[in-house]
């Protein structure tokens, strides 16, 4: 893979035209400033003006000034906000995920903190998803030329699949926290069921003591159970939850996302496709223009035919009663 | 290192280094160059958020300073100029130039000398300038492509440029593979020759600087053979994949269009046919139709168990399952319906044709002697009212460079009854091929029936019985591999040019044929590379042949040939 820069040989080349140029310009200028008001002379008011035309084009500080001016358009702005959006999410799913392996841990306390972090987090991070994919909307919305459409819609594009992948990453996350969680449930209720024999055994001795109801033991144990299933009932109906707003903001982002390997992918066909739908926009607006005008055309025409007709009707009609 | 790896390369590296938003400018010639090995979505990673053509980016004014511009240009003057224009009343904020090829030096200048606001960021030469179709087989796009059949007096400006291109493009892929090789080329051929000479020049002497690499052992080997030599090939009919679509319905620049076929749904119309990024052809391509349509029948069996998979939704589990797996369901679905749709259009058409018959015949004529069964099979399908114009053309074409000399009644009979049965045959064009690449003209044993060890070899293929009728035939570039493997390339045919020649083996062989490559001999490199000999072959022509192609070149050159002796 050989390569070969040319940027040195252009430089110079650039820059021995332009000390050419730069003393060829202000001879220029002496010459003009010094034939200047001989001009004046010889003619006072008409030349005023071209003589010092050379000396407006030939000075490119302002020409330089008004170029660098431009500012980018609005939807630059948008776009680089949703980038940083995008960068902030990846930041969090990243806290996220260690967040997660942390709740996975078996601990003495009962992770409440841990399970509040990741809820936050869940939270935030599919509010940063939602909001940056409503804006990411809103950058097609407004109007321009073909080109500066293009630009936008392909900008869309590019931020669409880094969302999806984004939003698919932190789906993919989820659902294994969520079936570990549910196997750990599962664990635990199968180590609760294991007790619950024990104590049961431990009951039929204590058959003798006293018949009806469950002892204190039992009772707390029951009810911390209880309590716990519950608990964990609301964290996964939270994780299912935000699961489903993920697949709708997949849904919608699919439309924007090119499939790979597709001919939609090839650059080429993209070229051709664009050049071709211009050529067929200009081919409707002639058509229209051409229809346009027709229509007025006949409109006009018939409608003078008809006056002419009623006016000889008068004419004849008035040269028969008169 | 492969073309296609290389190209791509190139590409990453232009606009890797660049930061910020954008817009990639290519002229027609360098589109396909990037449009073969780089994907729409990887532009869009890499910040391009609009590619443009450099005519159409020059018919709008309005100022974009947001986005810098990169070029990738060939070095042609009409894009000098369209740049010259360019840069005069910029557009973009920044211009970052890369041609494809070598520069020369008063371009450089007007180029310098139309950047007076100092826009130009950077000048480079990247050589990607040949269109890497597959890992093993590049082409170049040369425009009036029939040249090459005429002697250079009849149009020189024409043959000119045409021998630019080519030796430009050749430079190009040694550049891009950093090598100076020594060449060698078809003695019998004068486009050959001048390519080779040309080549020599330019690597050698005028841009020996650029060409200095670190010495290898042995140098690589650029061998330039006329298309003419073998005209059978790119007249049969195919049953390997990528050869067959070529064929019956055309690729582009790996891209198959099925408008010309029939009516098809919007996002089938145009259909993309690369080994790079379809696994299924990859796996595919060089199989013959039959067990193409078993592994396609495979796959749609694979599609449909993950479509019934997906179709029962019932917990909350399977949903988030469904939605993992979408986007892989619908890429698949998106590949099956494009090879199921190729498949059956193409059985299609073979069934129209009565393409099973006409190509026995064919592959008989090619490969196996019997020239009164032959004769009989040839006008039989000629009387046959379902065989196209185009295949009775070919079956003529074939028997007449076979046995040209042996029975040249016989000849005379079947041109009458072409003549007498398509209203479209044009008189006069088996005559021009015969005379172009007939008997006298060629040196290598075509059919092989010149030489005893050749006959005695085919009669052992004979009685050994061949694997598929359909398929028995063996491009020359076959042989003339085989004989660079075993170090048996004989100087008197395929002589160096100057004095670099070549000691011992080579271990990179590029071949390019003048006048065009076709899919079979690309299968045929792309086998022997996977033979495993030591020796790595690379492919390149002028463009990619198919018989219809093949046919239209022959047609304008003869139309050509015949105004400028009337004139």
């Amino acid at each position: 893979m050989a390569t070969r820069n040319r940027t040195v040989e252009f430089r110079k080349h650039r820059d021995a035209v332009k000390s050419v140029r730069a003393p060829l310009s202000s001879s220029a200028a002496a010459s003009a400033s010094s034939t200047g008001p001989v001009i004046e002379m010889v003619s006072l008011l008409p030349s005023n003006r071209s003589s010092y035309a050379p000396l407006s084009t030939e000075d490119p500080s302002t020409s330089r000034d008004a170029v660098t001016v431009g500012l980018p358009p609005s939807w630059v702005d948008d776009s680089e906000e949703i980038a940083t959006a995008i960068q902030r999410a990846r930041v969090k799913i990243s806290e996220l995920t260690k967040a997660h392996s942390k709740a996975l841990l078996p601990s003495f306390g009962d992770g409440k903190e841990d399970q509040r972090l990741i809820e936050t987090l869940t939270q935030e991070i599919t509010s940063l998803l939602r909001k940056s994919e409503v804006r990411l909307k809103r950058l097609s919305a407004a109007s321009g030329s073909s080109e500066d459409s293009n630009v936008r819609k392909n900008v869309q594009r590019s931020l669409a699949i880094d969302l999806q992948n984004l939003s698919m990453d932190l789906r993919r996350k989820q659902s294994t926290y969520l079936k570990r969680l549910q196997q750990q449930k599962e664990g635990f209720d199968g180590v609760d069921l294991e007790m619950n024999f024990n104590g049961s055994q431990f009951g039929s001795h204590d058959d003798e003591f006293s018949d009806v109801g469950f002892s204190e033991e039992q009772m707390t144990k029951l009810k911390k159970s209880e309590q716990f299933s519950v608990e964990r009932e609301r964290e996964i109906e939270q994780v299912v939850k935000s699961v489903h707003e993920l697949a709708q903001i997949m849904k919608d982002l699919s439309v924007l996302v090119i499939d790979q390997g597709t001919i939609v992918d090839r650059i080429d066909y993209n070229i051709q496709s664009v050049s071709t739908s211009v050529e067929e926009g200009l081919k409707q607006l002639q058509k229209a223009e051409r229809t346009q005008k027709k229509g007025g055309m006949i409109m006009c025409a018939t409608s003078l035919v008809i006056m002419c007709f009623i006016m000889l009707v008068l004419l004849i009609l008035k040269e028969i009663l008169f | 290192m492969v073309v296609a790896s290389s190209a791509r390369d190139y590409i990453n590296r232009i606009l890797q280094d660049i930061s910020g938003m954008k817009v990639l400018i290519l002229d027609s010639q360098t589109i396909g160059v990037v449009s073969v090995v780089y994907s729409q979505s990887e532009l869009l990673q890499k910040e391009v958020f609009l590619v443009e053509l450099v005519d159409s980016i020059s018919n709008s004014s309005e100022s974009m300073l947001h986005l810098k511009a990169v070029y990738f240009l060939r070095p042609t003057s009409e894009n000098i100029q369209f740049l010259r224009r360019q840069l005069a009343s910029p557009r973009f904020g920044e211009y970052h130039l890369f041609f494809s090829n070598i520069l020369k030096d008063t371009q450089i200048h007007i180029l310098a000398d139309s950047d007076e606001q100092e826009v130009v960021q950077q000048v480079q030469e990247f050589y990607a300038d040949f269109v890497a179709i597959d890992p093993y087989h590049f082409t170049f796009h040369v425009p009036s492509h029939y040249i090459y059949m005429l002697p250079a007096v009849v149009d020189p400006s024409t043959v000119q440029r045409f021998c630019d291109r080519v030796v430009e493009g050749l430079a190009a892929v040694f550049l891009a593979l950093k090598r100076r090789p020594v060449i060698r080329y078809q003695r019998t051929s004068d486009i050959a020759k001048r390519i080779a000479q040309e080549a020599t020049k330019l690597m050698y002497q005028e841009e020996s600087g650029l060409f200095d690499f670190r010495r290898m052992e042995v140098s690589p080997l650029l061998l330039v053979i006329d298309r003419r030599e073998d005209p059978v090939t790119p007249l049969l009919n195919q049953w390997t994949y990528q050869a067959m679509v070529h064929e019956l319905i055309g690729i582009q620049d790996n891209k198959v269009d099925l408008k010309s076929i029939g009516k098809f749904p919007n996002d089938q119309e145009e259909v993309v046919l690369s080994s790079e990024q379809d696994p299924f052809f990859k796996a595919n391509m060089y199989e013959n139709f039959g067990d193409i349509g078993m592994n396609i029948k495979r796959m749609v069996d694979e599609f449909q168990q993950v479509s019934k998979s997906n179709q029962n939704i019932q917990t909350i589990e399977d949903m988030a399952k469904f939605v993992d797996n979408y986007p892989k369901y619908r890429k698949m679905h998106g590949n099956v319906t494009k090879h199921v749709t190729l498949v059956t259009e193409m059985s299609k058409i073979v069934d129209e044709r009565k393409l099973m018959s006409v190509s026995q015949t064919e592959q008989e004529l090619a490969c196996n002697g019997g020239q009164g069964a032959a004769f009989e099979a040839v006008t039989n399908l000629l009387n046959n009212e379902s065989v196209s114009d185009l295949d009775r053309l070919r079956l003529v074409m074939l028997y007449a460079l076979r046995y040209e000399k042996d029975s040249p009644v016989q000849l005379m009979q079947l041109f009458n009854k072409l003549a007498s049965r398509s209203a479209k045959y044009k008189p006069g064009l088996v005559q021009f091929l015969l005379k172009q690449a007939g008997v006298d003209k060629r040196m290598g044993d075509l059919f092989g029936n010149r030489d005893l060890m050749n006959i005695a070899r085919n009669m052992a293929r004979g009685l050994k019985g061949v694997e598929n009728v359909y398929t028995q035939h063996q491009p020359l570039l076959f042989q003339i591999m085989e004989s660079i493997v075993k170090g048996r390339l004989r100087d008197v045919d395929y002589p160096f040019v100057g004095n670099h020649y070549q000691q011992g083996r080579p271990q990179d062989v590029i071949i390019f044929i003048v006048g065009g490559t076709t899919y079979e001999e690309s299968r045929s490199v792309a086998l022997q590379n996977a033979n495993n000999t030591g020796i790595r072959f690379i492919l390149g022509g002028s463009s990619v042949l198919n018989s219809k192609r093949f046919l239209k070149d022959l047609e304008e050159a003869q139309r050509v040939a015949r105004s400028s002796t009337t004139v």
